[in-house]
């Protein structure tokens, strides 16, 4: 199963480069989503399956989520304004 | 093969620091620190791995079975926790600076600078 | 500084460190073939010192406990320092009507959405308490529990509103579970010192191999750290989703702008 590591190494390295850029921040939250996606398949290829459990909970649900939030409350802010 | 995951692990810090130096977004570089935090959770995983040992749980294997190192998988699982609590610490300073002074970006934004 | 010095100041950096980071990554140990004699100790001595069968459990809870402690502290204070910068401008209550950015509907929430929702949020909630409760024995334990519990508060205000959320989620309950998982955490690492023991050992029956109550001190630190995790992450999504709410008539007056 060498190859599926080696695989997932590479598409996580993709998946990074993404994440930086991807400019507008609303285009972002879904380069993360993936990005949490890949890495916690990456975790379980490395044989690591708690890890993969919590970087699927959290970098795909959590902090997504926030950035959306953030970016909500920010567009809201601005409205505001 | 030998040294792909510690180049990953390189490229993906180089990358992120690159993303927060050039960014024009606030939000988009707390994008590019979580890059950066993934870069270490890759390193320390890559240097816990064994070829052909399964992971370091003894439920249905009897202990005595080759197992990868379980230390390192500890702290990267802390890690990620606690470090999203800390993404969204980053958050509420860069909500609260857009309630202050209006906008996100950081070349406008200067330490020190009299409010507009 | 202006963003083409910065850049320059970025690739002088990256000149000076790659031959540092080169010799490093050709110095490693090859991938695969790591030099983890105390991870190897772990794997061999654990189950028999502890009947445990999740040696990341293990480590994480009762071999490098104290390590736990600090992040816990650290989970504590990220999340109080979020609540009290985004309380301390917008107050303590909670928003009436939703926030919206003129120019964009706010579209109604479907039938499917909610049933589906309250499926799952109610499956999700139990999946992570279960997650808690195996985790010496199966992968879990308090953090990935915690974490999946609490995505399930956000299953919940998806599919029942922000008004029917708020009576559900209640902000002091979520405060009390943060609060008393961190003091049972500490508890734990200061009883055995008032005993006469060292910090955090293990003073517990240890239970038998693959029970679900095995481990010791392990189950109740376990337990302690899913309370705070459940309860910081629930405050979080809390106070975040409270900004997106439309400010009331009189705001509190902010004293640092005075």
């Amino acid at each position: 199963m060498s190859w599926a590591v080696g695989a997932l190494l590479g598409l996580s390295a993709l998946a990074g480069l993404l994440v930086v850029l991807s400019r507008d921040p609303r285009r972002q939250v879904y380069a993360l989503c993936a990005n949490g996606l890949v890495l916690s398949l990456l975790f379980f290829a490395l044989q690591a399956p708690d890890v993969a459990l919590s970087e699927i909970a959290i970098g795909t649900v959590v902090t997504p989520l926030l950035f959306l939030v953030t970016l909500a409350a920010a567009a809201m802010n601005r409205a505001r304004r | 093969m030998n040294i792909l995951a510690w180049c990953v692990a390189a490229w993906l810090f180089g990358i992120g620091v690159y993303g927060i130096v050039t960014s024009r977004h606030y939000v988009h570089l707390i994008g590019c620190l979580s890059v950066c935090q993934s870069a270490t959770y890759v390193l320390l995983l890559g240097i816990g791995f064994r070829w052909h040992a399964g992971p370091p749980i003894f439920y249905d294997h009897p202990p005595g079975t080759p197992a990868v190192d379980p230390v390192v998988q500890a702290l990267v699982l802390t890690d990620i926790v606690v470090g999203a609590t800390v993404t969204a610490l980053l958050l509420a300073i860069a909500l609260q600076m857009q309630k202050r002074r209006g906008t996100l970006d950081p070349q406008h934004l200067r330490p020190f600078r009299q409010q507009k | 500084m202006n963003t083409p010095a910065r850049i320059l100041l970025l690739a002088i950096a990256l000149v000076v460190l790659a031959p540092a980071a080169a010799s490093l990554i050709l110095a490693m140990p090859a991938f695969g073939h790591p030099l983890s004699h105390y991870g190897m100790a772990v794997n061999a001595l654990a189950p028999h010192l502890r009947n445990v069968s999740n040696m990341v459990a293990a480590v994480n809870f009762d071999i490098r406990g104290i390590d736990t402690l600090g992040e816990e502290c650290m989970l504590l204070a990220a999340v109080t320092g979020t609540v009290m910068l985004l309380r301390g401008h917008r107050g303590e209550g909670m928003g009436e009507h939703a926030g919206g950015v003129p120019g964009r509907k706010q579209a109604p929430r479907s039938d499917a959405t909610v049933l589906l929702c309250r499926f799952m949020a109610t499956a999700l909630f139990l999946f992570g308490i279960y997650m808690v409760l195996h985790g010496t024995v199966t992968p879990g334990g308090g953090f990935q529990g915690g974490v999946i519990a609490a995505s399930s508060f956000m299953l919940l205000y998806l599919g029942e509103g922000y008004a029917a959320w708020r009576r559900i989620v209640r902000g002091p309950v979520l405060d009390v579970l943060e609060g008393s998982g961190a003091l049972a955490y500490a508890l734990a690492a200061a009883l055995p010192l008032a005993g006469g023991y060292a910090a955090l050992q293990n003073v517990l029956p240890l239970g038998t191999w693959k029970d679900l109550f095995s481990g010791g001190l392990m189950v109740a630190v376990n337990y302690a750290v899913a309370f705070a995790v459940i309860g910081g992450f629930g405050m979080l999504l809390l106070e975040f989703m409270e900004e997106t709410r439309a400010p009331e008539n009189d705001p509190v007056p902010d004293e640092e702008n005075e």
